[in-house]
C-alpha cells in the first residue's frame, strides 16, 4: 500500500512542474503538530537545513506534514491502523511510544543514535525517556516542560506576597488572596491533564515518586495515604474557594487559564512551554512573569525535590529501514545543532541539549529548580498506558467539583490499571 | 412466438440496465457500508491495539465487557436522554414553526431565513460559540446572572447539567431541520384541500387541527424515526463541548466508542461497542417503526 502511495507521489510529481529534473528524490513524510508560531519557524528550521544541505547526497527530502496539537494523536493512530505511518514522526513517549515500539512503528535507533554522537549531546534525562529496554526508539526535540508556579512578580510585589517554600505557606498565602478577592490558582480544567499537575505534584510530595513507579510495577497500590492525601487537599482548596469557578468547564486550549493569569489570578501551575506562549501572546506580561517550583510538604519523609515534568516535550521516531532511517534521523540530528539550539531559546525554550542555557529571566527560576531536582517525574498521563490514564484524567477531575471521595477516585485509578494487567499479562 | 422472445428481450435488457446502473451504489455500499459494518463485528471479537499488525482472537471477551461496563450503559441512557428530550422539544416546536410560517406565506420570509440559520453552522462551530456562551469567564449566560447579583453559573462543569445544557445546544441546532422538513410536508398538501374546506366554511385553525396536521403524520414518523437513529448515534457537539465531562456524566455511546478505539489504544473493545451500538440503534428503530405502524392502523 505504502509502495504504491509514494509510486503515485512519484507519478504525480514527474507529470508535474518536476519532469524537468532526470530523477526525483525519494520523500520522507515527517508529521508534527507544528501550525502556530514559533514551532512553526523551530520545526521548518531543520527540515529546510537537511533538505538545502543533505537531501541531494543522502537521495531524501524531507516532507514536513503539520497537524493541529489536539487532532495529532489520533491522526497519527488512524494512520498507523490503515498501514499509512509516516516515516518520521513526533509523539510525547511514555505509553504510547510503547504501542508504537509493540506494532512496529517505531524503529530502534540506539546504533544511530551513537554514530551521529547524539548521546554526548542529549542530557541523560531527556536519553531514558526514549530509553526501552536498554533500546534508543527517539530523539528528544524541543523543550524541557516541567510543571511550576508562574506568577505575576508586579502584582505580588504590589499586594506584598512572598513566594511560599512549603505547602502551609502556600495555603496562608491563598487564604489571604481570597480575602482580598484574588483567585489563587489559574486552573482551566475542562482538558483534565491540567487539574492533575495538582493530584501528581501532592501524591509525590506525601510520598515520593514511588507511588506511581510501584503502582505501575505491580508492587504498589494507587489506594494509598499519598493518593488519599492529595485527594482530600484539593477537594480541601475547592471548598476554600483556591479555584476559579466552574474550573472544570474552563479550557486550557482556548487559553482559559492564561487569561485567568491575565486579569488577575494569583497563580498558575503549568507546564514550562507556557513562557514560549506568554512571550509571543502577552509581552507586557512576560517582563514580569516569574515562576517557583511547586512548595515542599513539611514532615513528610519523602525527597522533596522531584519535579513533575517531561524531558523533550516532543519525541522524533522513525518508520523506515536503512538508508532512509539514516537520512531520516540525520534531518532529526540539525535539532542538535547549536544553530538550531539558539533559535529554540530565543523563542523561549530550552531543549533538551547537555550545552543549552536560556539568558531568558523566566528561564532561570526554572533552571534553577531543574539542577536541584533529584529526579523528574513523568506525567502520569504519559507515563501510565493511554486507557488508564484516561481513567486517572476523568477521575481525577472530580475532584475539583468535590462529587466523589478521595478513596473512590483513587480506587477507580487502581482498577484501570487492574484491569490492564489483567488484559496485558 | 417472435412477439413473446422480443418481450423477453426487452425484459433481459431492461435488467442488465438495470444491474449497470446499480453496480456504482452496490460497490460503494460493498466498501463504504457493508465491508465495515462486518469488518467492525470481526475486530469486535479480538483483542488489538487498533495500530499494530497483529490483531489476536478473544471470543467473546470484549462483548462480556460490554455488557457489564456500567460506563457504556450509563452512555447508552444518556443517548435515551437525548433521544426522549429530542422527540419532546424538537418536534412540537418543528411543527410548530412550520405551521406558523406555513400560514404565513411570503410574509414571514424574514422569520424562515432567521430560523434557518442555525442549521448552516457546522457543529464544530456550533459547539465553540455555546462554549463561550456558557463559560463562566466572561460567558453570556454568567454575564446575565452576574448582572442580577447572582453568581456564576457552570452549566458544563456541572455533571448535573452539562448533558441538559447540551440537548439545549442541539435543539438550537436541529429544530430549523425539523421546521424545514415539515414545511415540505405542508406543502406536498394539496391546496385544493384548503379551498375545499374553505368553502364549507372551516376556519384556518379547523383546516390545520382536522385536516393538515392529520395528513401530516407521515411526515412526522419519518421525522420520529430520523430523530431518534440521530439521538442515538450523536457525537459532534458532546465531543466539542464537553469532551464526555465533568467525568463520565456526559460521555454518549459514541464518544464512549471513539475514546476507546482511537484515544486509549483498544479498537478490539471500541468495535464491540461501535457492534452494540449498531444492535441498540436498528432494535430501537425497528420497536418504534412497529409501534408507529400499528397506532397509524387503528
Amino acid at each position: 500500500m505504502k509502495k504504491r502511495l509514494s509510486m503515485l507521489i512519484a507519478a504525480a510529481a514527474m507529470t508535474g512542474l518536476m519532469a524537468t529534473q532526470a530523477m526525483a528524490a525519494e520523500e520522507i513524510s515527517f508529521w508534527d503538530i507544528a501550525t502556530d508560531e514559533p514551532d512553526k519557524t523551530i520545526w521548518s528550521w531543520g527540515v529546510d537545513q537537511y533538505n538545502e544541505n543533505d537531501s541531494e547526497e543522502t537521495g531524501y527530502t524531507v516532507n514536513q506534514v503539520p497537524t493541529v496539537n489536539d487532532q495529532y494523536k489520533q491522526k497519527l493512530a488512524v494512520a498507523m491502523a490503515s498501514g499509512e505511518c509516516p516515516d518520521m514522526y513526533i509523539h510525547w513517549t511514555g505509553g504510547p511510544m510503547v504501542e508504537y515500539i509493540k506494532s512496529g512503528y517505531a524503529k530502534d535507533i540506539t546504533e544511530l543514535f551513537q554514530k551521529y554522537g547524539l548521546d554526548e549531546l542529549y542530557t541523560d534525562a531527556s536519553i531514558a525517556q526514549c530509553t526501552v529496554d536498554d533500546k534508543i526508539y527517539a530523539i528528544p526535540v524541543k523543550n524541557d516542560s516541567v510543571a511550576m508556579f508562574f506568577y505575576d512578580k508586579a502584582m505580588w510585589e504590589e499586594k506584598g506576597y512572598e513566594v511560599p517554600t512549603t505547602i502551609s505557606e502556600l495555603e496562608a498565602l491563598c487564604d489571604k488572596m481570597v480575602e482580598d478577592g484574588i483567585t489563587p490558582f489559574a486552573l482551566a480544567n475542562s482538558a483534565q491533564w491540567t487539574g492533575s499537575m495538582y493530584y501528581m505534584y501532592l501524591v509525590a510530595r506525601y510520598g515520593g515518586p514511588e507511588i506511581i513507579s510501584d503502582a505501575y510495577d505491580g508492587t504498589g497500590s494507587l489506594v494509598c495515604d499519598a493518593t488519599i492525601f492529595a485527594g482530600e487537599k484539593i477537594e480541601e482548596w475547592v471548598e476554600k474557594g483556591y479555584f476559579p469557578d466552574g474550573v472544570n468547564s474552563l479550557s486550557p486550549d482556548n487559553g482559559d487559564d492564561r487569561a485567568l493569569l491575565y486579569t488577575g489570578a494569583g497563580m498558575m501551575l503549568h507546564g514550562s512551554w507556557q513562557v514560549a506562549s506568554i512571550k509571543s501572546e502577552n509581552p507586557d506580561f512576560y517582563e514580569n512573569l516569574g515562576c517557583f517550583a511547586f512548595p515542599t510538604l513539611e514532615d513528610s519523609e519523602a525527597d522533596q525535590s522531584v519535579v513533575v515534568g517531561t524531558m523533550g516535550d516532543n519525541f522524533i521516531s522513525f518508520n523506515c529501514e536503512d538508508d532512509k532511517l539514516e537520512a531520516a534521523v540525520k534531518m532529526a540530528s540539525y535539532y542538535s545543532t547549536d544553530e538550531w539550539m539558539q533559535l529554540d531559546i530565543e523563542s523561549g525554550n530550552l531543549p533538551p541539549l547537555k550545552a543549552a542555557t536560556s539568558e531568558e529571566p523566566a528561564w532561570q527560576d526554572i533552571l534553577a529548580v531543574l539542577n536541584d531536582a533529584s529526579a523528574i517525574q513523568l506525567w502520569w498521563d504519559q507515563y501510565l498506558p493511554s486507557a488508564v490514564a484516561d481513567v486517572h484524567k476523568s477521575a481525577t477531575q472530580l475532584l475539583f467539583d468535590c462529587s466523589e471521595t478521595p478513596e473512590k477516585v483513587a480506587q477507580m485509578q487502581q482498577d484501570a490499571l487492574d484491569e490492564y494487567f489483567a488484559e496485558n499479562s | 412466438m417472435n412477439k413473446e422472445s422480443l418481450a423477453s428481450r426487452r425484459q433481459r435488457s431492461t435488467t442488465i440496465c438495470a444491474y449497470v446502473f446499480l453496480i456504482p451504489v452496490i460497490v460503494l455500499m460493498a466498501v463504504f457500508l457493508f465491508y465495515p459494518i462486518v469488518q467492525t463485528f470481526i475486530n469486535s471479537f479480538t483483542s488489538w491495539n487498533g495500530i499494530s499488525a497483529n490483531k489476536s482472537f478473544n471470543g467473546i471477551y470484549n462483548w462480556n465487557k460490554l455488557l457489564h461496563d456500567a460506563d457504556f450503559w450509563k452512555a447508552f441512557f444518556n443517548n435515551i436522554k437525548i433521544m426522549i428530550l429530542s422527540l419532546v422539544i424538537q418536534m412540537p416546536i418543528g411543527i410548530l414553526l412550520a405551521t406558523f410560517l406555513d400560514t404565513g406565506g411570503r410574509k414571514y420570509n424574514f422569520f424562515k431565513v432567521i430560523w434557518f440559520l442555525p442549521l448552516l453552522m457546522s457543529s464544530v462551530a456550533v459547539g465553540y460559540l455555546f462554549h463561550y456562551v456558557l463559560a463562566t469567564n466572561g460567558g453570556i449566560i454568567s454575564g446575565i446572572s452576574q448582572l442580577f447579583g447572582g453568581g456564576v453559573v457552570d452549566l458544563l462543569g456541572s455533571q448535573t447539567y452539562a448533558l441538559y445544557a447540551v440537548i439545549g445546544v442541539i435543539c438550537w441546532q436541529f429544530i430549523p431541520f425539523y421546521m424545514v422538513y415539515y414545511m415540505a410536508g405542508y406543502s406536498s398538501i394539496s391546496e385544493d384541500l384548503y379551498e375545499a374546506a374553505a368553502i364549507d366554511g372551516a376556519t384556518r385553525t379547523q383546516y390545520i387541527k382536522k385536516i393538515a396536521l392529520p395528513m401530516l403524520v407521515p411526515t412526522i414518523k419519518s421525522a420520529v424515526v430520523m430523530s431518534v437513529v440521530g439521538s442515538l448515534k450523536y457525537f459532534d457537539l458532546v465531543y466539542v463541548m464537553t469532551n464526555g465531562g465533568p467525568g463520565t456524566s456526559t460521555e454518549l455511546m459514541a464518544t464512549y466508542m471513539y475514546k476507546n478505539s482511537f484515544v486509549t489504544y483498544n479498537m478490539g473493545y471500541g468495535s464491540a461497542i461501535a457492534a452494540g451500538m449498531f444492535i441498540l440503534i436498528t432494535a430501537i428503530a425497528t420497536i418504534i417503526m412497529k409501534v408507529m405502524n400499528t397506532g397509524g392502523d387503528d
